[in-house]
């Protein structure tokens, strides 16, 4: 027999809140398994594949901070708006109007809250945990009483909007150090409220509508989260508030005594009696909403909890689509695709929010960005041609992480069905690489052909930008395909379980280096990314097929290895480094030996440390060491350089027969203009970094999969043409030295020994002659 | 016709399967008989290339199952024992997918999946999403995908678990019909009857292990005349569990 009163309420309560907070802590603890050895129990099930949240307890707090500025920034620009000019900001007590406006601050961040749990949470998923809940032995109000309260406690975006914006009232206030607490008191009936609101749509929406209709109903409220969280951001910012102030001014009076207006109201009220006074009317007031909510639910759930199947039924369509079949059999537009990517289509068209998360989500946050975003690239970007470029692969970029990058978890659990084919499952990737690379094509062609329309002229550097964006696209769709394949658990059941953040990270970091490409000055260096993204798409792509037979194993996977890819990433971000770091040192002042030495070293150092310490937390093998337990065989590097500098010093000499000396002597005399400083730059930081990344990484990676000499050619290929066009050819040499020599030795030290013998050599000789 | 040659796969410290070696003639009917968790899933999962092998070698038709995997898919029909299908496609869809997958015209293969979810009993539901298929449905519309491209071999894990008395009769049936027409069949299943009703041959693992393989008849005398398969089954695991250092 079930008592009744408030001990079963507050137990159940108590257990579903532990219940909650327990499955969080072990999805938590699942990703700090990795590694540790379980004794006893020997069947670890999934955690051999899974990675650390780090990243998730860090953005949660970033989060938090990020809001409490932006509402912040939001009640001064209130205060501007809405205040007399002339009134001076005490930060104790705010006037009627400015009341009205916070409230009006609240109540958005509360609904776009409420819209973004509702569209990150249970609508889109086809169970339903209500009927399981509902067989335990509470009585039912007591349940749904027991699940509004849970919910209002565990509600991290709910929590992390309203908690900062009270913190940030309290504070002006007048709260100092106690604002905190104050925040966090005040916030809660709020959460109540809206954990109320999101149960009413959860079981309203589910008990009236279809599956279908909820899906598209999902798939619109994600949508809306988005832009009502952009609006709620804009209020924030200087310059891009007016909109949402002057809707602000336009708000009646009687909001102050919504539930929003009175926890304004009492956390604004200095003498506690007052304070006191507001919240109870608040309480009140939540305690009675919240109340005749339950009522509400009672009456919804009179006939029981009812869900409908997972699917809606597919059969009263089927009149058209036998007519279609009897027609034609198949579509002309159908045959061009193969089967493969069919079906990725009829998906598609399908499965609204696919469709959503794919190809309009991107658009808004793209959008949002550059509407909002404080450097005018709104304005800029119909001007210049390398603005536009970047914001079109930026968008079909992100668009790609959202689909190719996806291309396992669309399988899901039908990825079983992939293997009984006769076909390679890298072909079938393939198919789905190259129609996402075609498909997001389409945003850069609308933008460019508007930027056509709109720009002052089209001239080259608009077909340059235009063109990089272009064929950027496609070798990218490749790398997200690749990169997915190693960021997706398409097992999982849980929505924010199917991708590993990490990977995400790296895909829209490498795509970030890209618009580097597009906006960089120098043709050579562009030609260089693009060249470089190239054979970057080639060697994940071959990295990822490695992991193909292990895609369903719980349990092995590939060893990890070093490969090619890592030698190129780290490529690219040795060079953007460098890049970045020399614009800060120098500034507007003048290169000097120092200032590069230091860029040099600092753009080595970082990409190096990030290298070593990606390797050690996947415990990889075969990272390259410079110093190995046989015999290192120094001798054998400095012979090796001066066999490389003979042939170098001795094309300096041939091309300075031919008379195209004055070209070389100019640049190693602008070489040698840096002083001393160029001593060091090329014996120490050059051979060491360099070192590390083309003989250790893309070199020893290469060497998996292929013989000698051809690991060598290319790896000394790739060296030389990052270097200006003379030194290519003694530059090329040089690699195939040190690649031979590390072969022979398999430690880094008789390669950076060939590289700073050569170097000295090549800069000193020239030294003592010019 | 189907090789293992000491096949064998641990997860971390757990031994799923012992180093496993048997060889199953074309034309048979072998049935991969054991409780719960002894590693029949994983052994067909890894003539399926699905899991790596940790040693050892599945060959079909002299093809290894894993470095030669798209080959053996040629010569092989599989169906799991809980098929999953892509959400939003209609039965006749996915048919129609794995024919063309299985190198079929795309007409061609529409007419053909019409054709065989008519013999299976399905003409009812060919337009509804198959997520929405009962269980049985769904193992009907597997078998179907495992026989549209008329394989050598058919790959069976439980292929009646899980089915009311009618449906797993019409599979049974469907099985026959596939061992008349000179198919090799390889399944696993834990129900026994079905077993004695289907098999020619059957093998028994336990705990990872090859315990037992034979006809029924000679399974029957390793233990005493006339014992049911069901006798012959709890023996041979009884001993096998005395036996296992550590069960």
């Amino acid at each position: 027999m079930t008592r009744s009163g408030a001990a079963p309420l507050l137990i159940s309560t108590w257990l579903l809140v532990r219940l909650r907070l327990r499955r969080l802590a072990n999805q938590l603890m699942a990703g700090s398994q990795r590694g540790k050895k379980t004794a006893g129990k020997a069947r670890t099930g999934n955690a051999g594949k899974r990675s650390s949240k780090v990243i998730l307890y860090l953005g949660g707090l970033m989060m938090l901070v990020g809001f409490g500025t932006i509402a912040a920034s939001a009640i001064s620009n209130l205060h501007h708006a809405l205040d007399a000019p002339d009134t001076f900001w005490v930060t104790v007590e705010f006037s009627t109007a400015l009341t009205v406006g916070v409230t009006f601050l609240v109540l958005f961040l509360w609904t776009s809250s409420l819209l973004l749990t509702v569209a990150s949470g249970e609508l889109a998923k086809p169970d339903w945990d209500l009927e399981w809940l509902i067989t335990l032995p509470i009585r039912s109000d007591t349940l749904l009483w027991a699940r509004i309260l849970e919910r209002s406690v565990v509600n991290p975006s709910g929590a992390v909007a309203l908690i900062s914006v009270c913190t940030i009232i309290a504070w002006f206030s007048g709260y100092r150090w106690t604002a905190a607490i104050v925040g966090v008191v005040a916030a809660w009936p709020l959460l109540l409220l809206a954990a109320l609101v999101r149960t009413l749509l959860d079981t309203g929406l589910r008990l009236t509508l279809q599956p279908g209709q909820l899906r598209n109903l999902h798939a619109i409220i994600s949508v809306l989260s988005i832009v009502a969280m952009y609006l709620a951001i804009s209020m924030g910012l200087a310059g891009k508030s007016d909109f949402m102030l002057g809707v602000a001014a336009t708000m009646p009076d009687w909001l102050v005594y919504t539930p929003m207006g009175l926890t304004v109201r009492a956390i604004n009220e200095r003498s506690f009696a007052d304070a006191a006074l507001w919240m109870v009317a608040l309480l009140a007031q939540v305690g009675v909403i919240v109340w005749s909510g339950v009522q509400l639910l009672r009456h919804q759930l009179r006939h029981g909890v009812i869900a409908g199947s997972a699917r809606e039924s597919a059969r009263n369509l089927r009149s058209a689509a036998t007519k279609a079949r009897a027609a034609t059999g198949v579509s002309r537009l159908g045959s061009l695709f193969s089967a493969v990517q069919l079906r990725e289509l009829t998906l598609l068209s399908r499965d609204r929010s696919f469709l959503v998360q794919s190809l309009v989500i991107p658009l808004l946050i793209v959008g949002g960005q550059v509407l909002l975003g404080t450097s005018g690239v709104a304005t800029s970007m119909w001007k210049d041609p390398n603005v536009l470029a970047s914001v079109a692969f930026g968008l079909a970029a992100y668009s790609l992480s959202m689909s190719a990058f996806q291309t396992l978890n669309t399988e899901g659990h039908a990825l079983w069905l992939l293997y009984t084919f006769p076909h390679s499952i890298e072909a079938v990737l393939k198919d789905k690489a190259k129609l996402w690379g075609v498909i997001t094509l389409a945003y850069p062609t609308i933008m460019f052909a508007v930027g056509a329309v709109v720009a002052p002229e089209l001239d080259w550097k608009f077909l340059g930008a235009v063109l990089t964006a272009f064929l950027g696209i496609p070798i990218y769709a490749f790398i997200a395909v690749a990169l997915g394949i190693f960021g997706s658990n398409p097992l999982e059941q849980h929505q924010h379980h199917k991708v590993k953040p990490e990977y995400v990270y790296l895909y829209m970091m490498l795509s970030g280096l890209y618009v580097y490409a597009i906006v960089t000055p120098y043709p050579a260096q562009r030609l260089i990314f693009m060249v470089l993204s190239l054979l970057l798409a080639f060697a994940l792509w071959q990295k990822a097929r490695d992991q193909l037979p292990y895609l369903l194993d719980p349990d092995a996977s590939p060893p990890a290895r070093v490969s090619t890819s890592d030698g190129l990433i780290a490529t690219m971000l040795f060079f953007v480094a460098q890049g970045i770091s020399a614009a800060v040192i120098i500034g507007r002042g003048r290169v000097t030996g120092a200032t590069l030495l230091v860029a040099f070293s600092i753009g080595g150092a970082i990409s190096y440390a990030l290298m070593r310490y990606v390797y050690a937390r996947a415990k990889t093998e075969g990272v390259p060491r410079i110093l190995s337990a046989g015999p290192n065989r120094p001798v054998l590097g400095i012979a090796g350089g001066l066999a490389a500098a003979a042939f170098g010093l001795t094309y300096l000499f041939v091309i300075g027969s031919a008379g195209l000396l004055d070209d070389v002597s100019g640049d190693s005399r602008s070489f040698l203009s840096l002083g001393l400083w160029a001593i060091p730059l090329a014996v120490i930081a050059a051979p060491v970094f360099e070192e590390f990344i083309f003989r250790g990484l893309i070199f020893g990676g290469l060497r998996r999969s292929f013989g000698v000499w051809p690991a060598t050619l290319a790896s000394a290929a790739v060296f030389a043409i990052l270097h200006p066009a003379l030194a290519i050819l003694p530059v090329f040499a040089m690699g195939v030295c040190a690649a031979l020599v590390y072969e022979r030795t398999h430690s880094l030290l008789a390669p950076m020994l060939v590289h700073a013998v050569y170097n000295a050599c090549i800069v000193g000789v020239p030294m003592l002659y010019v | 016709m189907i090789e293992f040659l000491k096949l064998t796969r641990t997860y971390g410290d757990f031994t799923a399967v012992q180093p496993l070696s048997l060889t199953v003639q074309r034309g048979e009917v072998f049935g991969f008989l054991g409780p719960n968790g002894a590693g029949k899933t994983t052994t067909i999962r890894m003539m399926m290339g699905i899991l790596v092998p940790s040693g050892g070698q599945a060959l079909i038709s002299g093809l290894d199952c894993h470095t030669q995997r798209a080959e053996v898919q040629r010569h092989v029909g599989y169906l799991p024992d809980n098929p999953i299908y892509y959400d939003f496609l209609r039965g006749r869809e996915i048919l129609q997918f794995v024919a063309e997958m299985h190198g079929m015209e795309r007409a061609e293969a529409g007419r053909q999946a019409l054709r065989m979810l008519g013999e299976f009993g399905l003409d009812d539901v060919v337009d509804e999403f198959a997520v929405n298929y009962s269980m049985g449905m769904k193992k009907k519309l597997g078998l179907a995908c495992a026989l549209i491209h008329d394989p050598e071999v058919l790959i069976l894990d439980e292929p009646i678990n899980g089915l009311d008395p009618r449906a797993a009769r019409d599979v049974q049936e469907r099985l026959k019909l596939a061992a008349a027409s000179g198919k090799t069949i390889f399944m696993s299943t834990h129900l026994l009857d079905m077993a004695e009703k289907v098999c020619t041959r059957i093998g028994i693992i336990h705990h990872g292990g090859l315990v037992a393989t034979g006809t029924l008849a000679e399974l029957r005398q390793r233990v005493e005349q006339n014992a049911s398969l069901e006798q012959v089954f709890l023996t041979v695991t009884e001993e096998a569990a005395a036996q296992a250092p550590n069960p």
